[in-house]
């Protein structure tokens, strides 16, 4: 944002003089609620410790920013506390989080299309608010330059959402990405790299199944990173080559709401569960792991059934030779034969042009001998 | 030199196919046009194209567009048992000669016809019946059809196929079928369009004749002997004899081959229909 001169200096100096009182104000209702135990009863006797860990505040980026409590606990202001009339420390919750949208305006506005807040809206009062994942008396900073997630905070977004989605982190735990994910590994998908963050969408729908292979292939046709696992990054192509894979994306081009039953990358190579190709128990280079995916929609396939797909494979003459040398054969036959047909019909038609002005020129001058001499 | 009065004389036409040949040429047209029009858009869908997604939308999306190519592959596979009886009805009952079998002398016209358009022989070849150009296209059409029936029935029926063929079969039969559409559209649009449509436009597919003119341009040597009186038949009473013989026979095959069809077409539907999903 560009500001004029004047302007700018007005804000660098309420910035220099702001935060000093504001922290100032802090520490005062730090006075009370840095004391261990402090907690409040509610009608529903929810009992909720308000005891703030007061390095963590101070360490927190919006303690280290110099906010005051009042910023976002708005309605306290004077001691006693006047009361809220929150029945229930979820009443509390579900009260305040409004207040982030102050700052966080661009985050705050995502969140309104999110599952979450559906659910919310539905009456599902767990569902999840900011304050949910983020505790706004601890929270670190998370982004570095650039706004790029800090690899810490990537380590720790499984566990936030492993709060409520708890047998689902236990799959991905153990699956290739969480388990990579787990050794510090940068290349893997956490949660929010698939299901985004704040405008998390639901990912049952029709709509959300139909888009998924490309949200795949953002990181599997990604040839730098891929190569670094030695996989390929044809998964997509040979996919959309294949039956499954052209009526699936073609439905996401056309109609991107559509239901359909042919397989997505996540239903042959699961979801959160998803395995190393090589998996002894899930893996589907394993023929009999494939076997048994292919049998899901299609339950009389018999053994040689799963060679029909070719694994992603570009058909090579060691692999899948039927498949090469069809497909060599009409690289050679369609250009040949058409080409023959065009070579023989293009000199039939310039010889037939040919034969029928030599005939009408004979016959003009058959009939008017002079004209020509 | 001719008088005015010539002129109103009508020019004597020639028979060259039969209602049956034409009927089976319009069946066959319809149904090769369909054909094409719902399998050709879905072998490129992979290329992202919006124009062949807008074809498929418009006749009624990929679902449908596979159940009307499926439709038309049934009724193409009728008119070819009808084919093959009629054949047989040729060979058995008229006992005319198969004028469409390509033999030496078919060789001889095409290299002669070369020959003439390269301005290294004298005259065309003067033709009979039917034409070397004539035969390539029937017999590429023959060709096409086994090729389509077969690899067609794998894609049909891939579950039934893998149990008696290696799996690859089935993507290499996807390759051929779409490689031998591609070929036989492309042969039809030059080879088919150029002869009967552009070097000379030729109504005997319907009207079911030709002209005097026609003949001695297209088929000299068949008028010829038409001319000479030479062409051969048999007695009626002979004829309806062997009709009778035919008739029960031909049920039988013709019952024998639609059982067949049946079975192709309805022996399983995993590849319209499979699970939903779980």
């Amino acid at each position: 944002m560009k500001l004029p001169p004047v302007h700018r200096a007005l804000l660098l100096g309420s910035a220099l003089l702001l935060p000093a009182s504001r922290a100032a104000h802090a520490q005062q209702c730090l006075d009370c609620h840095s004391q261990p135990g402090s907690s409040v009863a509610f009608k529903n006797g929810d009992r909720l410790d308000v005891t703030i860990d007061q390095a963590a505040w101070q360490a927190s980026v919006h303690g280290q920013s110099g906010l005051s409590c009042t910023d976002c606990h708005g309605d306290i202001k004077d001691y006693p506390h006047p009361d809220t009339g929150d029945r229930s420390s979820r009443d509390l919750a579900l009260r305040l989080y409004t207040s982030c949208q102050q700052c966080h305006e661009e985050q705050f506005k995502k969140t309104l299309d999110s599952v979450h807040q559906r659910a919310l809206a539905a009456g599902r009062r767990g569902a999840a608010v900011c304050s949910d994942c983020h505790n706004p008396h601890a929270q670190q900073k998370i982004t570095g330059d650039k706004g790029k997630l800090l690899p810490a905070a990537r380590l720790h977004i499984p566990l936030t959402c492993a709060r409520c989605h708890a047998p689902i982190y236990e799959q991905y735990r153990h699956s290739v990405h969480g388990a990579a994910l787990v050794t510090g590994n940068p290349d893997v998908p956490t949660c929010i790299d698939c299901h985004g963050v704040h405008n998390i969408s639901d990912p049952t729908t029709a709509r959300f199944r139909l888009a998924s292979p490309r949200m795949c292939a953002d990181c599997h046709t990604d040839r730098s990173r891929m190569a670094r696992y030695h996989l390929s990054t044809w998964v997509l192509r040979t996919y959309v080559a294949d039956f499954h894979g052209s009526t699936v994306t073609l439905f996401q081009r056309t109609h991107p709401d559509q239901a359909t039953n042919k397989p997505v990358c996540y239903d042959c190579h699961g979801i959160h569960d998803i395995a190393s190709k090589d998996d002894p128990r899930k893996g589907l280079q394993v023929k009999e792991n494939l076997l048994r995916t292919c049998r899901k929609c299609h339950p009389d396939a018999g053994t040689s059934f799963p060679d029909a797909w070719l694994s992603h494979y570009i058909p090579s003459p060691d692999r899948t030779p039927a498949v090469y040398w069809a497909q060599a054969a009409y690289n050679i036959l369609i250009p040949g034969v058409v080409g023959g047909m065009v070579l023989f019909v293009g000199t039939d038609f310039v010889r037939r042009r040919l034969d029928r002005r030599e005939h009408r020129d004979r016959r003009h001058h058959e009939t008017h001998p002079t004209d020509h001499p | 030199m001719s008088t005015p009065a010539d002129r109103f004389v009508p020019e004597r036409r020639y028979p060259r196919f039969s209602p049956s040949d034409r009927v089976q040429h319009l069946v066959m047209l319809a149904s090769f046009v369909v054909l094409a029009a719902t399998g050709l858009p879905q072998k490129f869908i992979y290329l992202n194209v919006h124009l062949l997604d807008q074809v498929i939308d418009a006749m009624g999306g990929i679902e449908t567009v596979r159940v009307i190519h499926r439709f038309a592959a049934t009724v193409l596979m009728l008119a070819t048992v009808y084919h093959l009886l009629d054949l047989a009805h040729r060979l058995y009952v008229r006992r005319v000669a198969l004028s469409m079998l390509p033999g030496y002398r078919d060789l001889l016209d095409a290299l002669q016809a070369v020959r003439y358009n390269l301005g290294l022989a004298k005259r065309r070849p003067r033709m009979d019946r039917f034409t070397w150009e004539e035969k390539v296209e029937y017999w590429s059409l023959v060709w096409g059809t086994i090729v389509m029936i077969a690899t067609g029935f794998m894609l049909w029926n891939p579950v039934a196929t893998a149990r008696f063929l290696p799996g690859q079969f089935i993507p290499a039969a996807q390759v051929v079928h779409g490689g031998e559409a591609l070929l036989a559209v492309l042969a039809v649009l030059v080879w088919h369009f150029y002869s009967v449509h552009l070097r000379h436009l030729n109504r005997s597919m319907f009207t079911g004749d030709m002209s005097e003119h026609e003949m001695e341009e297209e088929h000299p040597l068949e008028l010829e002997r038409i001319r000479s009186g030479l062409e051969p038949s048999a007695a009626p009473e002979e004829i309806a004899r062997r009709q009778r013989v035919f008739l029960p026979l031909a049920g039988v095959v013709a019952l024998a081959l639609l059982a067949g069809i049946y079975w192709f077409v309805t022996f399983e539907q995993t590849a319209i229909t499979t699970l939903p999903p779980r």
